[in-house]
């Protein structure tokens, strides 16, 4: 039975192969699939090559990482746990050399170092890699090769920091604890340890590494000795997690959630060609019970013909995915040095299975309504439909729960489905107010846009369907090009708004001093000035931070590591209160802190929670009273975490200050001067900001190229999915104007005034959201002002007008292929 | 003068099957491609005012007959021509003259009986075209049912309103194809009454395709198409607009008057 039952089913399959509800259906399953595997593959990929890297890059069993110099207690402590250990140190410093400056990260390392691995070395760029036994001899510096083309410089010449010389004489070619080898792009340098401790670098700047060895249990005893006596602390081992895991599953969970608009779009999508299949189906159904056939093979005939379906475009887009994860590991081998392509045959299955049952779920409202069918349908001329509701309902949530799912930020991804939602409210609300508001003004009117505002108002709901299926894709395809023109936008304008071209993102307070004298002797302009002191979060009310909060966000990811803490008295001009209170000037309750909104909405917290810091070895613990977010208009410099002037009484620890300085073109070269002198201030010139930038720019421009692209895919066929499901109405619609004495020039025009009308509720809509997501977006997410160009707006409504009115009625041509005869034939 | 179509040594033929209400016995064997060949070097007139009922058996060409009157079609050779006010034109000016009303309704679903019926009226920029519908609907006795969809409306109904939005705009010439082919005996009598009666006061043509004898017999013309060939069969002068006046007042009291 079921074997006829398959031919059957396969019979029609191939009948209804090329019919435009089936290749839409086809397109809009393909392309959705081959995108959500491809990202599946590509971040696979990427988490196996973080567990090799972290393997083969920790240099040691395990690494132990502080800012503070042990004591010689805690290194005894330390020392228990391991058989061998290797102090390493490690510092941001700016290396000069001829009036050329270039941002390093330094290491010091004694004649005990590499601890496991290789640590590679050559004469000179040209010559051959050899392994070294030890680090730099004292007064001695190794430069890693883009060092010298960067400086300038060669081996031999003699480089100076502070008031110390070094000779350069090695090419540093590879260090075996090099964990973050492939993403970190600071450039490096070696000296000798000795050395280090005579430069007086500030020593809270100074990260100070233990490479140990030790077994798994010695590794465990570890932690838990850390956890208890040194909480501010970080361990490495090989059986952890990659620093960069976290940081690359928030990059998931980001593309995820863009997932999740297309998915929205292929939910639309199908939801219109569901249209045609219900009635497609429900005829054969019905034909097939009026022959006998029970109702439950009509049912069985439409899910063999739907999983033969499947199961044909299975090996199309498990070849296209492999493809395409090739050049994205291709792409990403820039960066993931030495990742390499592989395919995955069970992560590919899982994926697309996982599709398959989302697809089902959409595709639910055929099967429901063929359950529901019988013979009588074919009596009736206008049968009506099962109640969909509950299976739209059930598409949504399903849709909501992958979103929450893929979300690490609750606020973003909030704002995402709101605005969502609002457009959707916004469409359905304008198309009302267009239509209805048009028919009544123009029933006055003789024409041809009465008489469509009239069809259209008539037809509302079915039209409803369209304007919301179409303005809801054009609104994120507009979105996603808006904020990819206003980042670009905004960062080129940065140059011209920006208080001053040269931030100082850390100078200690004789760095500040001296900075402020040399300033002053060279007519410098200092813009502003904050100071800081660096705290480390340990507890949220009394849990650690990873017991109160296990998924991973901006917040959580940077809160891992230490903060910059500002002290105000009153609240800076550059923010404002968003809840709570802001604390009284000369207040005596010094334990209040200020929270930015966005570290309270990842993290979850609320006013009265309790944060305790580690600054300088010390514990302190401070109630957050307010919330704060960024002002637009009064200097770029604001911190996520503040307190109150009073609390500096208490604390005692090494401050520093955020800077901003204004330089001009003769004045850079003066730059080298102070850093030779302070080589630890931490300055970077908006020309290095803006490419660093640029490169960001260039490579999420790639992204959201790619990404936008499939959305116009989705867009127009959801555009010819919507025409598709009203083709027959609109057919007989034609014909009947026809047999008034029409001709067919007469519904072409019509078809173009409806196309016209759609567009251009469609456009606003579209536009009236995309600007409500940026008020809600752009400030919270991006610390962008959203500043809509009229002129930009006026264009884009005006292209959203032609293309859409252009593909709809260039995808309509169909209905207009109508006549009085078929009327006729129509029994 | 009144207005009136001519059809003068018309042919019509095609090269392959398209359609197979089309289909014919007069297929041309000796071409590769097989050729139907409707009728030969037909001629017909067809005045304004008058009734004409065209029979034949299925696929003898009655509807194509009909689409080349109506001048949506062109004949593979001959002539058509309208004549209005004594200027003489092809059939391409007739477009904005004629009505159809065919065997299964097709009114426009989405709709209410009174919107469907305000249709042409509302595509020609009639002001009053809600007004006139109205009237209309009231004429073939609808007007309490006005505000509800063809889906609530019987066959027989929705007959009624598609002659009312057929002869809402006063179109010269009515082409109606099988209008009771879809209704009962009791439901067809009626309509039909309604039709000629409609057609009669408002002195439009009504040309209709049917298989009926009993609704031809009610034309004033009966043509008969067959194996290529049209054949006038009668005149019937008896049925004039009193007469069908005083059937419809007899047998649907409901029903006003046209």
């Amino acid at each position: 039975m079921l074997t006829h039952q398959m031919q059957l089913a396969w019979y029609y399959f191939t009948q209804e192969y090329r019919q435009p509800h089936q290749q839409l259906l086809r397109w809009v399953q393909t392309i959705l699939m081959v995108f959500i595997v491809t990202l599946s593959l590509s971040s696979n990929t990427i988490q196996q090559y973080l567990q090799q890297n972290l393997q083969r890059l920790l240099g040691a069993d395990a690494v132990f990482t502080q800012k503070d110099k042990l004591t010689n207690a805690q290194f005894t402590s330390l020392a228990s746990f391991s058989d061998t250990v290797v102090e390493t140190m490690q510092i941001n410093a700016t290396l000069t050399f001829n009036n050329k400056w270039q941002r390093t990260k330094l290491k010091a390392v004694g004649n005990d170092y590499p601890l496991q691995g290789k640590l590679l070395t050559s004469r000179s760029l040209q010559s051959p890699v050899t392994i070294a036994k030890g680090g730099p001899e004292v007064g001695n510096i190794w430069l890693d090769s883009r060092l010298f083309s960067s400086l300038m410089i060669s081996v031999g010449d003699t480089l100076s920091m502070g008031e110390h010389n070094f000779m350069v004489s090695r090419v540093l070619i590879h260090e075996p604890d090099r964990l973050m080898e492939g993403h970190n792009v600071s450039m490096r340098a070696i000296i000798n340890i000795k050395d280090m401790e005579k430069q007086a670098f500030p020593t809270d700047l100074i990260e100070h590494r233990y490479l140990l060895t030790a077994s798994k249990s010695q590794v465990q005893q570890l932690i838990e000795w850390q956890k208890v006596q040194l909480p501010a602390a970080k361990i490495h081992h090989k059986n952890g997690y990659h620093p960069l895991a976290s940081f690359w599953q928030r990059t998931e969970n980001f593309l995820g959630l863009a997932s999740i608009v297309l998915f929205f779009m292929a939910a639309i999508a199908i939801e219109q060609i569901a249209q045609v299949h219900v009635k497609k189906e429900q005829y054969f159904s019905a034909i097939c019970m009026s022959l006998g056939a029970s109702r439950k093979t009509g049912l069985q005939l439409s899910l063999i013909k739907w999983i033969i379906n499947i199961l044909v475009l299975i090996p199309i887009v498990a070849i296209l995915s492999a493809l395409f994860h090739w050049l994205v590991v291709g792409w990403l081998s820039e960066t993931f040095v030495e990742v390499s392509w592989q395919v995955d045959f069970w992560l590919t299955t899982k994926t697309i299975m996982t599709c398959v049952l989302l697809f089902a779920v959409f595709h639910s409202a055929v099967w429901l309504n063929l359950y529901n069918t019988s013979v009588a349908k074919l009596f009736s001329q206008n049968p009506k439909s099962t109640s969909l509701g509950l299976v739209k309902l059930c598409a949504f949530v399903v849709l909501i729960l992958v979103a929450i799912k893929y979300s690490d930020n609750a606020l973003l991804t909030m704002m995402l489905v709101g605005s969502i939602a609002i457009t959707i409210l916004l469409m359905a609300i304008i198309s009302w107010v267009v239509l209805t508001l048009g028919e009544k003004v123009s029933q006055t009117f003789s024409g041809l846009i009465p008489f469509t505002l009239f069809m259209m108002k008539q037809r509302l709901l079915s039209k409803s369907t369209q304007i919301l299926g179409i303005g809801l894709s054009t609104f994120l395809l507009l979105f996603t090009l808006m904020l990819l023109k206003d980042l670009g936008d905004t960062m080129a304008s940065y140059q011209r708004t920006h208080d001053g071209n040269l931030m100082v993102s850390q100078a200690s307070q004789s760095q500040m001093k001296a900075m402020e004298q040399w300033s002053k002797l060279h007519n410098i302009g200092l813009r502003q000035a904050k100071p800081y002191l660096y705290a480390k979060v340990i507890k949220i009310n009394d849990q650690s931070l990873n017991e109160f909060a296990q998924k991973p966000s901006d917040s959580l990811a940077t809160l891992s590591n230490p903060i910059r803490l500002h002290w105000s008295e009153k609240l800076p001009m550059n923010n404002h209160v968003v809840q709570g209170k802001w604390w009284q000037i000369e207040t005596k309750n010094w334990q209040q802190i200020s929270l930015e909104e966005e570290v309270m909405t990842d993290l979850a917290l609320s006013l009265g929670d309790k944060l305790t810091f580690i600054i300088h070895q010390q514990n302190y613990t401070f109630t957050i009273t307010a919330s704060h977010a960024y002002k637009p208009g009064a200097g770029s410099i604001t911190f996520w975490m503040q307190i109150p002037k009073a609390a500096m009484q208490h604390i005692n620890a090494p401050q520093y200050n955020m800077a901003s300085l204004e330089l001009n073109e003769e004045q850079w070269p003066l730059l080298s001067q102070l850093w030779q002198e302070h080589p630890t201030i931490r300055m970077v010139s908006l020309q290095e900001l803006t490419k660093q930038f640029d490169d960001i720019l260039a490579m999420i421009t790639k992204v959201i190229s790619g990404f936008a692209s499939m959305i116009i895919l989705l867009a127009i066929i959801v555009i010819l999915s919507s025409i598709n499901a009203l083709e027959s109405k609109e057919k007989k619609k034609n014909s009947v104007i026809m047999s008034f004495g029409f001709l067919k020039g007469t519904c072409l025009q019509l078809n173009i005034i409806e196309w016209l009308i759609t567009a251009l509720i469609i456009a606003i809509g579209a536009i009236a959201g995309t600007y409500l997501t940026g008020m809600l977006i752009y400030q919270s997410q991006f610390s962008l002002s959203y500043q809509p160009n009229l002129f930009i707006l006026f264009i884009t409504l005006a292209i959203i007008l032609i293309a859409v009115t252009l593909l709809g009625v260039y995808a309509s041509r169909h209905s207009l292929k109508s006549s009085v005869k078929r009327l006729m034939a129509d029994v | 003068m009144p207005c009136s179509i001519e059809l003068i040594n018309v042919t019509q033929s095609f090269s392959n099957i398209t359609n197979d209400s089309l289909t014919s016995k007069n297929i041309n064997t000796k071409d590769k491609t097989a050729t139907i060949t409707l009728f030969n070097n037909l001629n017909l007139t067809i005045y304004q005012g008058q009734s004409y009922a065209i029979t034949g058996p299925s696929g003898s060409g009655k509807s194509s007959l009909l689409m080349l009157l109506s001048g949506l079609e062109k004949p593979s050779s001959g002539q058509g021509y309208f004549t209005n006010n004594n200027h003489t034109s092809t059939l391409d000016t007739l477009r904005s003259n004629i009505g159809f009303i065919f065997q299964q309704f097709h009114l426009l679903p989405e709709l209410t009986a009174l919107h469907n019926v305000a249709l042409p009226l509302k595509l020609r920029g009639d002001k009053h075209a809600i007004d006139k519908a109205k009237q209309w609907l009231e004429k073939v006795g609808l007007s309490n049912r006005s505000q509800h969809k063809p889906s609530q409306l019987s066959g027989g109904e929705q007959q009624r309103v598609a002659i009312a939005r057929a002869l809402v705009f006063s179109p010269k010439f009515i082409f109606a194809d099988e209008p009771t082919g879809n209704l009962d005996q009791n439901n067809a009598d009626e309509i039909s009454d309604i039709l000629f009666a409609c057609c009669q006061e408002k002195n439009a043509s009504l040309i209709m395709v049917t298989h009926s004898h009993a609704l031809a017999n009610k034309a004033q013309n009966i043509f008969s198409l067959a194996d290529g060939v049209l054949t006038k069969a009668s005149s019937n002068h008896a049925t004039d607009v009193n007469e069908l006046a005083n059937n419809l007042l007899t047998n649907q009291k409901q029903v006003a008057s046209c």
